[in-house]
């Protein structure tokens, strides 16, 4: 636990004129499931993207793998699986064109896992990703996430809009990835009861800056009051000052 | 907003109100040109092709297509798709559907016949040219109505809808076309063009009544049977060797069969005009430079959509998060691109080689063909002949290659404006090439003053090239967006490609003409370095913004 697999710090992006992230430090320890929990617009998918090279820290660092995710982006995302909220696979391919794709990326790939998501998430090989629901599409982009076994599962935002048995699917993957030793997963999402049932680390996010972070149990005890242990909901209502965390599109 | 038409009315002018700034501004402009400097009474002379082309021609064509795209709602649509392209948030409105197909359908004829109304009046009075008001007027109005019905029309199979709106708005232009020649007075032609926008509303409004009931019929079940059986053929079952191969195939599937798809449906018409060259042998040799530029002039509106992030969707540019996140370098990626580019370029080739031999065998001027070959033969030597010939060919194949990817770097950008730039600024260019040319034929000392200046055209040109490929270069090294390696053996590739196109360009241009030093400066210019070069920095940008 003790190495860092991810670690940001002083991490500051702005757009324009509107600070994304303001002096971000994080630092997520191997094996850890870290769940990344903010309103929508707090800087959660600009903190994932930085992570994942797809921006470029204007002030402060980040490292994956203790690598630079601009410098060598073969060297962090050929071990990174990354599922979006966007789920801009191309709706072009076929599912068994999409594996077959995406295998070549990555020499770790595991036929028999794959085989077996493809089943369990009940895909046709010979669909087109254009014609799947946005559930199977969900899926499709979870099973090339997971097929390979990544030392880094990225899910941003991954069951946002989606029905509970897909996000079923999506903590089963995330339960599963975990059950292989060494391996990471960092969660973003504004669901917080999803985040509380397999996140051991939470940090929440709120315009731009972290508001806390700190394993579950410890926060949870933090803000015990008397027997009562208050819900995620609560306490992240509590710090970010917003009832913004209770609804669905929140 | 009183009233949804207004409301609908509103939507337009305010999300395209600097394209509808731009045209007035152009007609202001106009306007001033003809009234304070060349004077009220002196009329734009239309007889010259340049003066036609520059005043009504380019605007107008412009303004048409963009109101076209404007009315239809294309701009906002997937024109491939099997839905509607009429914004499904409008079907939730209060209101009928005949107000959502009509309102659009009104302001698009208005603002179509106010077009031609506004380009006849500022730029052709008082020109004394008799051009007819109404009917042209009546043809643009219900060009953009059927535009919009069509397109609006929810369609059994992808693709379909461009088909069947492209061949429509052509029999309404043969229609008019075969009136004029056969000088159809102009009560015709109002008869035949006057019913046209009622029928179209009439069309567009059972278009819109079954987008909105989400009617979208569906053919794909007939082909879909296919795909099973292609997926068991070895060649889509076996695994990538690499992730280089994977990224190819990915960039030949996705806009690499748009070239030789587009050269197909172009190559029958143009070859279909030799059955009916007499066997004149001026007319068979145009058709064939006409076929053999096919391609690289194909090209250059393909070019757009190799940058593109995904060529079925508008606004898609720059690198997708699927892309970005591939664990592959910037110049991998770019490397896949130049390949697909390369297999296309090969693929519409292969379909001109062989349907010319196809069609001068089919249409009888075959023999004349090669009745002229020989005697070019015996000429110039079968040795001088068959190299001619060859690098004839490779010619028109790099220039093919060259108009894929030379334009690369600007969609690579992910900058939807630079993008439409672009764009813009090539049409304006092919444009305005035909009346640029024909002033300078019409003008020996502009020539004379161009081939006296030539040597130092070219200089200031390769002076910009070689500035701009040293700015990329630097930007390359110092971002490290490419190894050192990678650095100098594009560089000596580069150098050698431009001595092997000047020593080639040296042996087929000896004559006093063309001094060595003039042939060195087109090679350098030829061989493309800059924007080449620039794609995998653009790239970088965009990936990692």
């Amino acid at each position: 636990m003790s190495e860092s697999v991810v670690s940001v710090s002083d991490l500051t992006r702005r757009f324009g004129a509107t600070t994304a992230l303001a002096s971000v430090n994080l630092s997520m320890p191997r094996g850890a499931v870290y769940g990344l929990v903010g309103a929508n617009g707090a800087g959660k998918t600009t903190l994932i993207k930085h992570i994942l090279g797809l921006l470029r820290a204007q002030s402060g660092s980040v490292r994956v793998f203790g690598l630079d995710p601009v410098a060598d982006p073969v060297g962090v995302l050929s071990r990174i699986g990354y599922l979006s909220e966007e789920n801009d696979l191309p709706g072009w391919m076929r599912v068994a064109e999409l594996t077959r794709y995406s295998r070549a990326f990555n020499p770790g790939w595991d036929d028999g896992y794959a085989e077996e998501l493809l089943q369990a998430f009940a895909l046709d090989p010979t669909a087109k990703i254009k014609n799947l629901s946005r559930g199977q599409k969900a899926r499709a982009g979870l099973l090339i996430a997971l097929a390979y076994r990544p030392e880094l599962l990225v899910l941003d935002e991954p069951s946002s809009g989606l029905d509970p048995i897909v996000r079923r699917d999506i903590l089963g993957a995330v339960i599963r990835t975990i059950a292989h030793e060494g391996r990471t997963v960092l969660f973003s999402s504004h669901l917080l009861e999803e985040v509380e049932q397999v996140a051991d680390h939470v940090t929440m996010i709120h315009r731009g800056t972290i508001a806390l972070s700190a394993p579950l149990d410890e926060i949870r005890e933090s803000h015990r009051v008397g027997d009562r242990v208050p819900s995620l909901d609560e306490i992240f209502v509590a710090h970010v000052g917003t009832l913004a965390a209770s609804g669905p599109d929140a | 907003m009183r009233s949804a038409g207004l409301a609908i009315a509103w939507e337009f002018r305010h999300r395209h109100r600097w394209g509808l700034i731009a045209i007035a501004g152009y007609l202001i402009v106009l306007a001033s040109v003809k009234l304070l400097i060349l004077g009220a009474r002196q009329p734009i002379h239309l007889d010259t092709p340049a003066s036609f082309g520059f005043v009504v021609v380019v605007p107008l064509t412009a303004t048409f297509t963009y109101f076209l795209a404007v009315f239809s709602f294309g701009l906002a649509g997937d024109l491939a798709a099997r839905q509607s392209i009429y914004p499904a948030r409008m079907f939730t409105l209060p209101v009928t559907t005949a107000a959502l197909a009509g309102w659009p359908m009104l302001y698009g004829s208005a603002a179509m016949t106010a077009l031609w109304l506004a380009t006849r009046l500022v730029a052709l009075w008082p020109s004394g040219v008799h051009v007819p008001l109404i009917w042209p007027a009546l043809l643009a109005a219900a060009l953009v109505a059927w535009t919009q019905a069509l397109t609006w029309m929810p369609y059994p199979l992808p693709g379909l809808r461009v088909i069947v709106t492209v061949l429509w708005l052509a029999v309404i232009d043969t229609v008019v076309l075969l009136a004029l020649q056969y000088r159809a007075p102009e009560a015709v032609m109002l008869a035949i063009l006057a019913p046209q926008v009622p029928l179209a509303f009439l069309v567009a409004r059972a278009a819109v009544a079954r987008a909105r009931r989400g009617d979208v019929p569906d053919w794909r079940g007939a082909f879909g049977r296919l795909g099973p059986v292609a997926s068991v053929l070895p060649s889509r079952r076996r695994h990538f060797r690499s992730a280089e191969r994977a990224q190819a195939w990915f960039e030949w599937r996705r806009h690499g069969w748009t070239l030789p798809a587009l050269v197909g449906i172009l190559l029958p018409f143009e070859l279909a005009l030799l059955f009916a060259s007499g066997n004149s042998p001026a007319f068979v040799f145009v058709i064939l430079l006409g076929v053999l530029l096919t391609p690289p002039f194909m090209a250059v509106f393909v070019a757009p959509a190799v940058g593109k992030s995904n060529p079925y969707v508008r606004d898609s540019y720059g690198v997708t998060p699927f892309i970005a996140t591939r664990p592959m370098t910037g110049a991998a990626l770019i490397a896949a691109k130049l390949k697909a580019t390369i297999r296309s370029t090969l693929a519409a080739w292969l379909l001109v080689l062989v349907a010319i031999p196809l069609a001068l065998h089919l249409s009888g001027t075959g023999p004349m063909v090669i009745d002229r070959v020989r005697r070019f033969t015996a000429v110039v030597g079968a040795p001088h002949a068959i190299v001619i010939g060859l690098l004839g060919l490779a010619g028109f194949m790099a220039s093919t290659w060259k108009r894929l990817v030379q334009s690369l770097y600007i969609g690579l950008t992910g900058r939807r404006r630079l993008v439409k730039a672009g764009v813009f600024l090539t049409l304006a260019f092919l444009v305005a090439l035909g009346p640029i040319a024909q002033w300078v034929t019409d003008h020996p000392a502009v020539q004379a003053a161009l081939w006296n200046g030539f040597p130092w055209i070219l200089g200031v040109l390769i002076c910009f090239k070689m500035c701009a490929a040293a700015w990329v270069a630097t930007r390359l090294y110092r971002g490290r967006v490419l190894s050192d390696r990678t650095l100098v053996i594009g560089a000596a590739w580069w150098c050698v490609t431009v001595l092997a196109l000047y020593a080639v360009l040296a042996w087929l241009f000896f004559t006093p003409f063309f001094p060595r030093y003039l042939l060195g400066l087109v090679a350098i210019l030829a061989v493309p370095l800059a924007r080449l070069s620039a794609a995998p920095l653009a790239l970088a940008r965009s990936r990692h913004r």
